[in-house]
């Protein structure tokens, strides 16, 4: 775009993209961008972000790594943009947690945004966005088990494993989480390892749960 | 359908036409209800509540959000009373909680219309203020802006928050509308990114 | 399962029956092993597998049949096995028990008498599941055939009478009769908010807009209920069916159902049973022959309470984040991407062909006026008898915690019920004789609600169970408005700075203005009715709130800070049960040393006071600790 110095009056053709000022290549003044002109700019790259989003359709090209595994998931819903959720459920039940790349490819393929995976995946309490232990310990926090000492259960458990609820133990075998209500009220208190259910679960017993999954 | 109907809205009868909400119905009329939450050319999202007015319909009165419920045929709104008084000062000050009271804009000119205390709930909170109360006016500005906003909300209930997504943030540099819109004064910068964390430092640092 | 052409016709679908009845002889012995998620919890399904072992090692396997079954909603006696056509119910089978049973009572048809059950104060056994006085005074018309069904098998379904209400309504009513119907049966909504189902169909039938929607609410978050659960397990196929018929009658060709992830079996089923129900023509293109389509989709959730909200369970089956929507058009005119939707818990929809095909008249006369029909109540806490129970409407709470509930476990004293899950309120005593339907409880402060019934004894703190709801709602709240987040977040200080001992005078009246704030101000009915567990705990035991704000004393001795333990010196009797089991060695002690503990190492778990058989431990609250005994003190034995 044609620019004017206004300091040692030298005109010239700005060819750059910054859209405040531009840099005199004679008297290096900062000149200021005027105002008609800056629209004209930042329309420019505003088409060149969203030529970016919407890249010509290519050839189906077979995807490997975590785009791979995305692109399964995608295809067993069909690409439907109403089962995120589900995608998503089973990318973490399969994968075990959601990285940040796995996250960007469901946004890429799907054609959602970014801000609608991540707060979906937030939102949410079975999704995990950072890899968990090799054994899933959740206690049912439910009003049943709590009036039955679901409590105490919990705070053994932390004080067993050295870790909060929601965290994983240094060494990556165990990862606590505790889950409002699974179903087994009349059972309280009750947790689950690896999927594998117990009840009526009693202080001494807790060792020798944990110890039967390593 | 461009049914025209009629309500009675602080007991003057307005005139409106049919699916107006009764927010823009006083609007028209001249009557102002306060809102923290809604844009004008935004759909209304109801978070803030502060728009609550008394109906009466059937007999029965209920307490509604004025942003969302959709103007009827005989229908009648008061949106001055000792008990919508209160509920709109409890609001403010339940929101300064974790807002801090340090606000400026909207909510520190409802807070003295009210007589909202601001420092009420926040003896012993040891969090720091954050000056946001998640009305959600730049996330949603934004979306609109860009499709792909550069801000989002994370997180449920309590660990609500706003955070920045960097390789999003591209077109910050042109926009600012968030800055503009921000009832109690948060966004404040006119820099490359709006004010923001990180959505990685956020996960990070809490998990 | 039989391979079949698609059943095109209502008499294909008789001679269907007809021709699985041939094949089954109706005095074949068969077994039947509950697999739902609370008898596999304790063991079930090692008694299954020792039953396939031991029925093939004694030859027995093609003359006895053996079935996987769901839930009868006794869990805490699991796991069950009946065994047919003597009916004899076996509970708390373990798999060291199976030979035993195949040897004595399928082959000698002896019972073994110590797995019949044993009621604890009379001593009186019993072998029929209806002798069972846990089960003798209910009325299972929708739990009542988990015990002859496999969830997995459509046959077992079809061979009950199942499908023939779907027939009915495709072939001799027209979508107008089925919405009278149910009208006429005053059928109430089961998800907890009463709503008459009939005129809900009504609406969403008339609402301008296509496609449709019909969807099933299977997303029960409420801690302490659990019959979506044991229904979906058991018997999905009655779901599935009213949800056919709910669709004929409104119009709609697409179905939804929305199972929690948390209930993994539950998923599973219904998933087995729409691929069954496909493959026999009885769910997919021109179901019978009758030229009506209808698909359904299963959803998963995620693990948010919130989102089993109507409009936010709507909002998730968008595919975006569940949170509420300002209901005040209602979903039934604008719900899933703003097209008409009825969405109805899975209770409701099972209950749609018993009204199909006995009649509406029947329906009205269970129950009581404003309430017809039965209802399932999940009972647990601490009753002796806990688990699903099906009444009519209008029985009293006395009559369900003493007579089917067997009374307070360990000969303790009543002292609330907590009815309705979060969005409820505590009744105490005085209110026991009331009947329960969906008005009678409103009346007192609380609500039915989904059907969830939690009873606590003396040991059980009120202000402990209102900061329980109150945390247990902030981290399910949506947080999209203020008066729900924010208010939720300064009850939570509140309460926790009053069982912390730290709580001031004016507590009281600042809950009560934001408890109120909530109520009016709220966007969903989570928000609007949070308040009720703190409002009813104040209203009827306000002297607990009392004592904690004021004395700093915790009287039922649940809340830590302000509780002690104590070893009463005089009622020790050095058994070095407690010191064993103690998990950070506070205890002090030795043999024939009397037990004393150590305050500054206790974490006040409760372990000493549960395992003491001589009631020697106290809880102390805002009393001063007595000194530990001198050392070597010996204690007083108790003569036999």
């Amino acid at each position: 775009m044609e620019m004017d110095c206004q300091h040692c009056n030298y005109k010239w053709d700005y060819l750059g993209d910054n859209e405040y000022y531009a840099t005199c290549p004679r008297c290096r003044y900062k000149v200021k961008i005027p105002e008609d002109k800056a629209g004209a700019l930042r329309q420019k790259k505003l088409d060149q972000v969203l030529k970016g989003r919407y890249p010509a359709p290519q050839k189906p090209v077979r995807l490997l790594g975590i785009a791979g595994i995305v692109n399964k998931a995608m295809e067993d819903y069909t690409y439907d943009e109403s089962m995120l959720i589900q995608i998503l459920l089973r990318l973490q039940r399969n994968f075990g947690w959601l990285p940040r790349e796995m996250l960007s490819e469901v946004s890429k393929q799907l054609g959602v945004s970014l801000s609608h995976v991540y707060q979906v995946v937030t939102f949410y309490k079975a999704f995990s966005l950072a890899p968990r232990g090799r054994h899933l310990i959740r206690v049912c926090t439910g009003t049943s088990c709590k009036v039955r000492g679901a409590t105490t259960i919990l705070d053994n458990l932390q004080r067993l494993l050295g870790v909060e609820r929601g965290e994983t133990t240094p060494d990556s075998r165990f990862s606590l989480e505790t889950v409002n209500c699974l179903g087994c009220c009349a059972l309280g208190p009750m947790m689950t390892v690896d999927g594998e259910y117990y009840g009526s679960v009693k202080l001494p017993n807790v060792k020798n749960i944990l110890s039967k999954h390593g | 359908m461009e049914k025209v109907i009629t309500l009675k809205i602080d007991d003057k009868e307005i005139k409106a036409q049919e699916g107006t909400t009764i927010l823009e119905a006083a609007k028209q009329a001249g009557i102002k209800i306060p809102t923290l939450c809604h844009l004008e050319g935004l759909e209304p999202y109801g978070a803030c509540r502060i728009c609550s007015v008394e109906i009466e319909r059937r007999g029965k009165s209920r307490v509604v959000a004025a942003c969302c419920y959709p103007a009827e045929e005989n229908l009648k709104v008061v949106t001055r009373s000792p008990k919508i008084d209160k509920i709109r000062k409890t609001i403010i000050e339940l929101a300064a909680s974790t807002a801090g009271e340090d606000v400026a804009g909207e909510m520190r000119a409802l807070a003295s219309e009210y007589h909202a205390n601001l420092s009420r709930f926040r003896t012993g909170v040891p969090n720091e203020p954050t000056k946001c109360i998640l009305c959600g006016i730049c996330v949603r500005r934004c979306t609109e802006a860009t499709w792909d906003s550069a801000i989002g909300f994370i997180g449920r209930g309590a660990n609500r928050r706003i955070v920045l997504f960097p390789e999003k943030a591209g077109t910050c540099v042109i926009c600012n509308y968030c800055q503009h819109v921000c009832p109690t004064g948060r966004i404040t910068s006119i820099g490359p990114d709006p004010p923001f964390p990180h959505v990685d430092e956020v996960l990070s640092g809490r998990k | 399962m039989a391979t079949v052409e698609c059943i095109s016709s209502p008499e294909d679908l008789e001679k269907f029956r007809q021709e699985i009845k041939a094949k089954r002889e109706p005095s074949k012995l068969s077994v039947s092993v509950c697999v739902s998620t609370g008898c596999v919890a304790l063991g079930g399904l090692g008694v299954m597998q020792a039953f396939k072992a031991e029925l093939d090692k004694q030859g027995l396997k093609d003359k006895v049949e053996l079935k996987e079954t769901g839930c009868l909603g006794f869990c805490e006696q699991g796991p069950r096995v009946t065994i047919y056509p003597e009916e004899i119910c076996y509970l708390r089978v373990q798999p060291e028990d199976v030979s035993e049973i195949v040897s004595k009572t399928i082959l000698e048809k002896q019972v073994v008498e110590r797995l019949l059950y044993k009621d604890r104060a009379s001593g009186r056994t019993a072998q029929k599941l209806e002798d069972i006085p846990f089960y003798k005074y209910q009325l299972r018309l929708l739990l009542g055939d988990n015990a002859k069904i496999d969830p997995k098998n459509i046959d077992d379904y079809i061979v009950l009478g199942g499908y023939d209400a779907l027939a009915k309504s495709l072939f001799k009513m027209t979508p107008e009769q089925v919405i009278e119907e149910i009208k006429r049966a005053n059928l109430r909504g089961r998800g907890g908010g009463g709503f008459p189902t009939g005129s809900k169909w009504e609406t969403t039938r008339g609402a301008p807009g296509e496609p449709k929607y019909v969807v099933v609410n299977c997303d029960q978050g409420d801690p302490g209920a659990f019959m979506d659960r044991s229904l979906m397990e058991g018997n999905p196929h009655s779901v599935l069916e009213g949800l056919i018929i709910g669709g004929y009658a409104i119009g709609a060709h697409e179905g939804f159902v929305y199972v929690r992830e948390e209930y993994p079996i539950a998923v599973e089923n219904i998933s087995v049973a729409i691929k069954q129900a496909e493959q026999y023509g009885l769910l997919g293109e021109n179901i019978m022959g009758s030229g009506f389509d209808f698909r359904v989709k299963v959803h998963r959730g995620a693990g948010a309470f919130v989102s089993g909200e109507s409009s936010a369970l709507m909002t998730a089956i968008e595919g975006k984040v569940g949170e509420p929507r300002p209901k005040y058009v209602h979903t039934a005119v604008k719900g899933i991407w703003d097209k008409p939707s009825c969405l109805n818990n899975d209770k409701t929809w099972a209950t749609v062909p018993l009204i199909i095909l006995r009649g509406a008249e029947w329906f009205k006369r269970i129950g009581t006026k404003g309430s017809s029909g039965t209802m399932i109540f999940s009972l647990v806490g601490k009753v002796n008898n806990t688990g699903l129970v099906e009444v009519p409407m209008g029985i009293t709470l006395r009559d369900l915690i003493y007579k089917i509930g067997g009374g307070i476990r360990a000969g303790k004293k009543f002292k609330a019920v907590q009815t309705g899950g979060p969005s409820g309120g505590l009744i105490p005593e005085e209110y026991l004789d009331l009947p329960v339907d969906f008005d009678e409880l409103a009346k007192v402060g609380s609500m039915m609600g989904s059907g969830g019934m939690v009873v606590m004894d003396e040991d059980t703190c009120m202000v402990d169970t209102a900061k329980y709801f109150v945390d247990f709602l902030l981290e399910e709240s949506c947080g999209k408005c203020i008066p729900c987040r924010e208010g939720l977040r300064a009850l939570s200080k509140i309460l926790n700075d009053i069982c912390e001992g730290k709580g001031k005078d004016e507590d009281l009246k600042t809950t009560e203005d934001i408890a109120e704030t909530m109520r009016d101000a709220s966007l969903c009915a989570l928000g609007q009715t949070a308040a009720n567990p703190v409002l009813s705990s104040m209203k009827y035991f306000r002297d607990e709130w009392e004592q904690h704000i004021g004395y700093k004393c915790c009287s039922a001795g649940a809340c830590k800070a302000l509780t002690n333990y104590y070893i009463d010196p005089k009622k020790c009797q050095a058994c070095l049960f407690c010191l064993k089991e103690c998990p950070v060695g506070a205890v002090q002690g030795g043999k024939n040393q009397v037990h004393w503990v150590d305050q500054a190492k206790c974490v006040k778990c409760g372990t000493c006071y549960e395992v003491c058989n001589f009631n020697a431990v106290k809880k102390l609250s805002a009393e001063p600790i007595p000194p530990p005994p001198t050392k070597g003190t010996k204690p007083i034995r108790k003569r036999k």
